[in-house]
């Protein structure tokens, strides 16, 4: 177990550049989630972790040990691949054990440390069959096998999960989360997946053109996101956006939308004081579960476009003042298209944008 | 309709046996020819009407050709030069491939290039520099220079060919290596090569069959017995008033024998090797 902290860490492939200055402390023990979409360099960085690419500058410690020039094979470390990277030449119990080999491990302690892994990933009845003659789901927990069998100080995971089915992807991964629990070993986990970053991390560092955007724990990534893009990015189906300016009216802040047909929309009371915003021009973010219907007294109200019955809840996407909105409502909801539904926001969850930054104001 | 189609269908089978018939004998009817000739007696081959199958057999001809003259020496030396061919090839060559496959550096497509432009050149036209870089550094005349003049020109079509087999073979594989404890040459040793081996067969095969076969080389850089190959001491046994037609025929039959066992031994490996490097895995 150990302690990895990242300083100023760039990478630039010719003119292009991966990774813009990555800043990062993971404690002992953190899972953390590096989620973004592809091409945003979260498997750069973990390769440079790795040492299978070297940062263009900047430097990274395991412990307190600067390992910038350290090869992988020494940085005590263990990786899981997307494509898991079994040697296909070799029987399981070889896949498993060949870190140890490579380290001189004695026979005896080997094949004991081979048992011990295969047994807690379930896998020590395939010992002797190739990597060929598995399903996905025992290649993926033979490729694991291999990286805790090293007891390593840091494990890096790319993408495990992307190649599984979603039936065995959801089982894997409660799975790593047991493994992670048991051990306590230090995880820096690639996903381009949300679900399974605000399932397994600790922290999510979400990641956009080589910049962290926001690194915080999964509820305060998606209940208050640090811009527009993590916004998007967490939750499904996504956040609502309401282009629109700011209006005080009698005791209540509205936002007045933008467009062709501009309605209002009365802000519930919150925490930050919204009065020194009024007259700005801003992006409202509401989650599609922070709406309820209230035919009474309702913050906004707007005409259905869809419904979409799922099982445990209804999502209703309805029009307002030119703009589509998303709301996940309870179950069996008599509403039909073309009906008027009146909304109310749930307090405190409601997130503020700056429609040109994109940052979060409040 | 249903007896057109099944005709029309006898007929193109019969077409297409027909012609794969008749180039199969086409090919194998030297070899058969050679080997027919080889068992008969020096009067029954040169004879006023030809004679197909031979009336009497005799094995005197083998037994002429291994005792009453050098050929033991030349095919010992055609092993010797095969097998350091190969041998430079491999251990060169595999390395030159890998790190075509796998390394970005300065000059490397210029590099690759340059190997299949070699290929371009007519032999002839590289027999007379590298003759006379023979003699420079003295290896005329002998085994190893005649092994180092084969690779010149076999060397691009083995790290071609090979580059081929290590592309396909997955980066992730060397990867997860290296954080298990390889070096990268100790990755490339121990997953990327048994991953590439029958690529690796495959091509040694085709290099061993090309400097065991080669002629025109031979024929130039070596001039004694000690160093000389047995296509160059077979033609060299063609005199100038007698033609022993028999001998000859042995010798051939021979010849060709590690060939046909090699080829029978890696065929397998060989068609697979070949295609699996084809289609990418």
């Amino acid at each position: 177990m150990s302690t990895l902290t990242l300083n100023g860490v760039r990478k630039s492939f010719g003119s292009l550049d991966v990774l813009q200055s990555i800043d990062l402390k993971l404690e002992d023990g953190e899972f953390l989630v590096l989620l973004g979409p592809s091409g945003c360099g979260k498997s750069t960085l973990l390769n440079i972790i790795a040492g299978l690419e070297t940062p263009t500058s900047g430097d990274i410690l395991i412990g307190d040990k600067r390992v910038n020039d350290v090869h992988p094979k020494n940085r005590n470390i263990a990786m899981v691949f997307q494509s898991y990277a079994l040697y296909p030449t070799m029987p399981v119990e070889r896949n498993i054990g060949f870190g140890l080999e490579m380290r001189g491990v004695e026979t005896d302690t080997r094949k004991r440390a081979v048992d011990g892994a295969a047994r807690m990933l379930q896998v020590d009845h395939l010992l002797d069959r190739k990597p060929g003659q598995l399903s996905g789901g025992q290649r993926q927990r033979v490729a694991m096998g291999r990286a805790i069998v090293r007891e390593p100080e840091l494990f890096l995971f790319d993408e495990p999960l992307s190649n599984l089915d979603a039936k065995l992807r959801a089982e894997m991964r409660t799975e790593i989360k047991r493994l992670h629990n048991r051990l306590g070993t230090t995880v820096v986990y690639v996903t381009h997946d949300q679900i399974e970053a605000m399932t397994l991390g600790t922290r999510i560092a979400v990641m956009k053109g080589g910049v962290i955007q926001q690194l915080a724990d999964p509820m305060t990534t998606y209940e208050k996101p640090a811009n527009m893009f993590v916004a998007g990015f967490i939750g499904s189906p996504s956040m609502n956006f309401v282009h629109g300016s700011l209006a005080r009216d009698g005791e209540h802040i509205v936002l007045r939308t933008e467009g062709k047909d501009p309605t209002t929309i009365r802000l519930p009371r919150v925490a930050s004081n919204l009065d020194a915003l009024a007259g700005r021009k801003v992006v409202l973010g509401v989650r599609p579960e922070s709406f309820a219907a209230n035919a009474s007294a309702p913050d906004l109200t707007g005409t259905v476009d869809v419904v979409e019955p799922t099982g445990p809840d209804t999502l209703v996407v309805l029009t307002l003042g030119g703009q589509s909105l998303t709301a996940r409502l309870g179950p069996k909801l008599a509403i039909a298209p073309g009906e008027t539904l009146g909304l109310t926001i749930h307090p405190d969850s409601i997130s503020l944008f700056d429609p040109d930054s994109g940052n979060r104001i409040a | 309709m249903i007896t057109t189609s099944r005709r029309a269908r006898l007929a193109w089978n019969i077409a297409t046996y027909a012609v794969l018939i008749t180039l199969t004998v086409f090919c194998i009817f030297p070899l058969v020819w050679t080997f027919l000739t080889s068992l008969k007696h020096e009067a029954d081959i040169v004879t006023q009407t030809i004679q197909y199958i031979p009336t009497r057999i005799t094995f005197d001809n083998y037994v002429a050709i291994w005792t009453q003259s050098g050929f033991p020496t030349l095919v010992m030396n055609s092993f010797v030069v095969t097998a350091t061919t190969v041998l430079l090839c491999l251990i060169t060559g595999t390395l030159a491939a890998y790190s075509f496959s796998r390394f970005h550096y300065r000059g490397r497509s210029a590099l690759m290039l340059g190997y299949l432009v070699i290929r371009m050149f007519p032999a002839v036209l590289m027999i007379i520099p590298l003759f006379i870089l023979m003699r420079g550094v003295g290896l005329l005349d002998s085994r190893l220079g005649l092994a180092l003049a084969y690779t010149s020109f076999l060397l691009p079509l083995f790290v071609w060919m090979l580059k081929g087999f290590f592309d396909a073979a997955p980066k992730e594989l060397e990867s997860a290596a290296r954080i298990d404890g390889c070096t990268r040459l100790g990755a490339m040793v121990r997953i990327v090569l048994p991953l590439a081996r029958n690529g690796l067969v495959a091509t040694s095969v085709f290099v061993a069959i090309a400097a065991w076969n080669e002629f025109l080389f031979a024929l130039m850089l070596t001039t004694s017995q000690g160093s000389r190959t047995w296509p160059v001491g077979l033609q060299l046994m063609v005199g100038e008033f007698q033609l022993p037609w028999g001998v000859l025929a042995a010798g051939g039959i021979i010849s060709i024998i590690p060939v046909m066992i090699l080829f029978a031994i890696v065929q397998r490996t060989m068609v697979h090797g070949i295609t699996a490097g084809a289609v990418k895995g």
